[in-house]
């Protein structure tokens, strides 16, 4: 044992001899009705997560149909083949499973995570929300009522309120300008028939993915699955989405009006990129370094030099076609403004003071080093797998990874500010006491002052 | 369709699980009173250092509420050897993650780095263990001051309801109670807190003697035994501080109030003092609330969602909290009910849960539920440290992490119904309406 005499304490210890990373090896299979099968075994815990993709994502709603995406999803579980929704509900906590239908704007997921030996129990379960979903009358309208009610107790949360109402600004009509879920005006017009149709198009095997990761044997997995899910039949999905267009100018500040607000929710962005496109990595990496990390200059900036939050991110919600890249904080009301300009001239100064090498050398590591971390559980390692093929990304992507972060030049970061994040193209939206920050706003444009409850969301059901 | 008095659910045949969980660790004592918690997992090349001072907002003195908590955020800003900003940006610069945390009862502060930075985690830690002193400043303090205080803003006064659970623990606890204030603290004694406080709570605290590190992942236990030892052993222990006095709860009646909040719908809340962490009875009482609010066939979510509907949403928990216990539940009004109307429900469901018991498959189910979060809750190796480190501060027996699932399994039908019989009594009870302010559109 070395004397503790000998420890230098005045420097970071260096780091020692990394193993190589090790991705969890994947199984691919496909069935004949065009379903497909990832399994990853990894058997040091009891348990098994799955994630089954299907094409039935939000933006894939007809417009006047907002929310049926999400109603379809949560109405999977409210009765199946001869089972009502209380007997479903019974089966699944009988077996101790979780379940759930998770809506995104590209694609529904549909979770689970259970002990291996209720396994065949569970994939059964699987089959049945999937393949036989009842919805019932009595089921729909309760669902969509507690919907409804649910969309009435976000009104109460401001993060919720600047979440939606930045996407609005940003999107406009484009299926991303509205949240996965709906509107209450369009929520209340879905019935059984609007369910069904959505279920019957979209449910289809054709592009469904089942990501199963943990304490299984690959082929004897493969065969469960297929005699679930091998006569599953069914075509249909539409055209793809269409790419969004910037509006013409992001023009001036929303400020949404919430009365003695504590605080002030801000959200800083504009239209940003698509997942896997020629600009994603010095994307991400330029992310890394404005605002994805806590070390970030943004966050240094406004809670370690300023103290005005707790906290402030920047993220690139890369999708299909180009999410929003935005900036998100809640600062106390007197540093609205501040906060704007900060972070405006945080990310303009991407470009004017480009990452010098170790600013570089530590986002990159961030992204690359983390890799073993990011794969460690059954869990972790769908949800990686999920990213690969929601996205269409290549079967290597992940063993790719590192080099390409590592490909990314300062100068790549430059352009990608230049072209994607220029200050002018913001748009900026503050949930906030306007009678406190209002006057202060006036310097980025003519403020919009909003209600809290713009007219649509306050009808009453 | 109305599902009123629908029948509680037929459970349909599972066979009873058998899934196993054990995971190896050891324990040691260095001489300066430091206990180190060694559990090797080869599997991800990673580490997790996981390091829990037995301090939390308990401790604090009257005067200085969220006292704990600010001192947590003081510790990430350097120390003697570590720079202001060095410790976040050392360890993401090694592909890390870390973060700390306070409660009524402990502060962690834990990293997951790959484990060839093993030590470099080792060496953050002991510093800011060994020699914070010297590194702090007024100015520091300053910053950190109004970062809580926004953190207070944004978590709390800002959130729908956000003020609820410190209602509900001042009801609960008579004046000068440990558990009378919550963790985050009240604006005034934030802003009262000084420098000298830094360095006496530093003092009286963090001596290794008051601290359990807990090393998980991939290394050898013998070599990263002989790590700990490198950087931790020559800091000296403290005198250990007197461990604060906490009067069991009176439970002579109940307690209620209303408070007025900006929210659409009515939230009530009831509390019943309960087992705490360290209770035999803990795992029956974590059952109970299985029982009541996991899942949509459990009682409060069957009988207010599904079959009254009159509620939109219900939770029930159980806070493992190392002196006295708490058992929540919590259920937010659908629009158009009224708090006492929530209320009146929640404790029907209560009564007859105590009156005509359970049934042996749903307890099994919920056995099945709690089972299968625990190994949710430790498949990874930062999550395992934490359990660890939870058990071992807490409980004195960081084994418990594997006694748990065989504890789960040991809960009876009678058992549950039992602790169910004893908690749910009105002498034991808090409760909080949360109501909208007038205007703001619910008829409660």
């Amino acid at each position: 044992m070395s004397g503790p005499g000998t420890l230098d304490r005045t420097r970071p210890p260096p780091a020692e001899a990394l193993r190589p990373l090790e991705l969890p090896l994947f199984h691919r299979f496909r069935l004949d009705n065009g379903m497909r099968l990832l399994v990853a075994e990894s058997s040091k815990l009891p348990e098994v997560s799955l994630r089954l993709i299907i094409e039935a994502g939000a933006s894939g709603e007809p417009a006047d149909r907002g929310g049926v995406a999400e109603l379809t999803g949560r109405l999977l579980s409210e009765g199946a083949g001869p089972r009502s929704a209380l007997q479903m509900a019974a089966w699944l906590d009988r077996l101790g499973a979780a379940f759930r239908a998770r809506i995104g704007y590209d694609v529904a997921h549909l979770s689970m995570h259970f002990l291996s030996d209720v396994t065949p129990g569970a994939l059964d379960y699987l089959r049945a929300v999937v393949r036989e979903p009842a919805f019932a009358e009595a089921e729909v309208s309760r669902v969509r009522q507690e919907r409804l009610d649910e969309i009435e107790r976000q009104l109460d949360q401001p993060g919720i309120l600047a979440d939606h109402r930045f996407i609005r600004g940003v999107y406009g009509a484009h299926p991303y300008g509205r949240p996965v879920g709906g509107r209450r005006s369009t929520v209340a017009r879905l019935g059984e028939k609007e369910v069904r149709a959505f279920h019957g198009r979209r449910y289809v095997p054709e592009g469904a993915v089942l990501i199963a990761c943990g304490a299984v044997e690959a082929p004897a997995f493969r065969d469960a699955v297929e005699r679930r899910f091998g006569d599953w039949a069914g075509a249909g999905s539409d055209g793809a989405l269409r790419p969004p267009q910037a509006s013409a100018g992001p023009g001036g500040p929303i400020l949404v009006d919430r009365r003695h607000a504590a605080q002030a929710e801000i959200r800083v962005g504009r239209i940003g990129l698509p997942y896997g496109g020629k600009d994603f990595f010095p994307a991400t990496v330029a992310n890394a370094i404005l605002g994805g990390l806590f070390n970030s200059r943004i966050n240094m900036n406004l809670r370690e030099d300023k103290g005005w939050t707790y906290g402030a991110r920047s993220v690139f919600h890369f999708r299909r076609r180009a999410g929003p890249f935005v900036v998100s904080t809640a600062v106390e009301s007197g540093a609205a403004a501040g906060a704007f300009r900060e972070i405006l001239a945080e990310t303009e100064g991407l470009a004017t003071r480009p990452p010098e090498e170790a600013e570089l050398r530590l986002a990159k590591n961030a992204l690359t080093l983390s890799l073993p971390r990011q794969f460690e559980t059954p869990s972790l390692m769908t949800r990686k797998m999920v990213t690969q093929q929601v996205y269409a990304l290549p079967e290597d992507y992940w063993e790719t990874y590192v080099d390409r972060v590592e490909a990314v030049g300062s100068d790549e970061i430059v352009e990608v500010v230049r072209s994607h994040m220029t200050p002018e193209s913001m748009h900026l939206v503050a949930v906030a006491a306007a009678a406190e920050v209002g006057s202060a706003l006036a310097e980025f444009g003519q403020v919009t002052v909003e209600p809290a409850e713009p007219g649509e969301e306050a009808e009453s059901p | 369709m109305n599902h009123a008095d629908s029948p509680r659910p037929d459970w349909p045949e599972v066979p009873p699980g058998r899934a196993e969980v054990r995971f190896d660790y050891e324990e040691h004592r260095l001489d300066n009173g430091l206990r180190v918690i060694l559990h090797e997992d080869r599997g991800a090349p990673i580490a997790a250092v996981h390091l829990m001072y037995h301090v939390g907002s308990k401790d604090e003195q009257a005067g200085r509420t969220g006292f704990a908590h600010l001192f947590e955020h003081l510790l990430f800003q350097g120390s003697e050897h570590v720079g202001d900003d060095e410790h976040f940006k050392l360890i993401q610069n090694a592909g890390g993650t870390l973060n700390g945390s306070t409660w009524f009862d402990r502060t962690n502060y834990f990293e997951t780095v790959p484990s060839s930075h093993l030590d470099l985690a080792l060496w953050l830690e002991s510093d800011r263990m060994g020699f914070f002193a010297p590194s702090i400043t007024q100015e520091k303090l300053d910053n950190q001051r109004a970062v809580v205080k926004n953190e207070r803003r944004q978590a709390y006064e800002n959130q729908p309801y956000g003020l609820a659970f410190e209602t509900v623990l001042r009801l609960a606890f008579p004046e000068g109670h440990p558990y009378r204030h919550p963790t985050i603290g009240f604006m005034e004694d934030l802003d009262a807190a000084t420098l000298a406080n830094v360095h006496e709570f530093f003092d009286l605290y963090y001596g290794p003697n008051n601290a359990v590190l807990v090393l998980a992942g991939d290394f050898e236990a013998a070599d990263a035994l002989r790590r700990a030892e490198r950087y931790f052993g020559e800091i000296p222990s403290r005198p250990r501080p007197d461990p604060v006095e906490v009067e069991p709860p009176a439970m002579d009646g109940e307690r209620r109030e209303a408070i007025f909040d900006r929210v659409h719908v009515p939230r009530v809340y009831i509390m019943y003092h309960a087992p705490s962490f360290n209770s035999p009875e803990f795992e029956a009482s974590d059952l109970l609330a299985h029982l009541l609010a996991d899942g949509k066939s459990s009682r409060l979510h069957h009988d207010l969602i599904y079959d009254k509907r009159v509620a939109g949403e219900v939770h029930a928990f159980t806070w493992p909290t190392e002196s006295v216990g708490m058992f929540f539940l919590i259920a937010t009004a659908r629009p158009g009910v009224s708090a006492p109307t929530l209320e009146a429900a929640m404790l029907e469901s209560v009564a007859d849960l105590r009156e005509r018991g359970l049934e042996e498959a749903e307890v099994a189910g919920a056995r099945n539920r709690a089972r299968r979060a625990l190994v949710q809750q430790l498949n990874g190796v930062g999550e395992r440290a934490d359990a660890f480190a939870h058990a071992a501060v807490l409980r004195g027996d960081p084994g418990y992490v594997n006694d748990a699932f065989g504890r789960y399994r040991a809960v009876t039908t009678e058992g549950c119904e039992r602790l169910a019989g004893e908690l749910f009594t009105s002498r034991r009870r808090v409760v909080l309406h949360v109501v909208p302010e007038q205007g703001k559109g619910a008829s409660a």
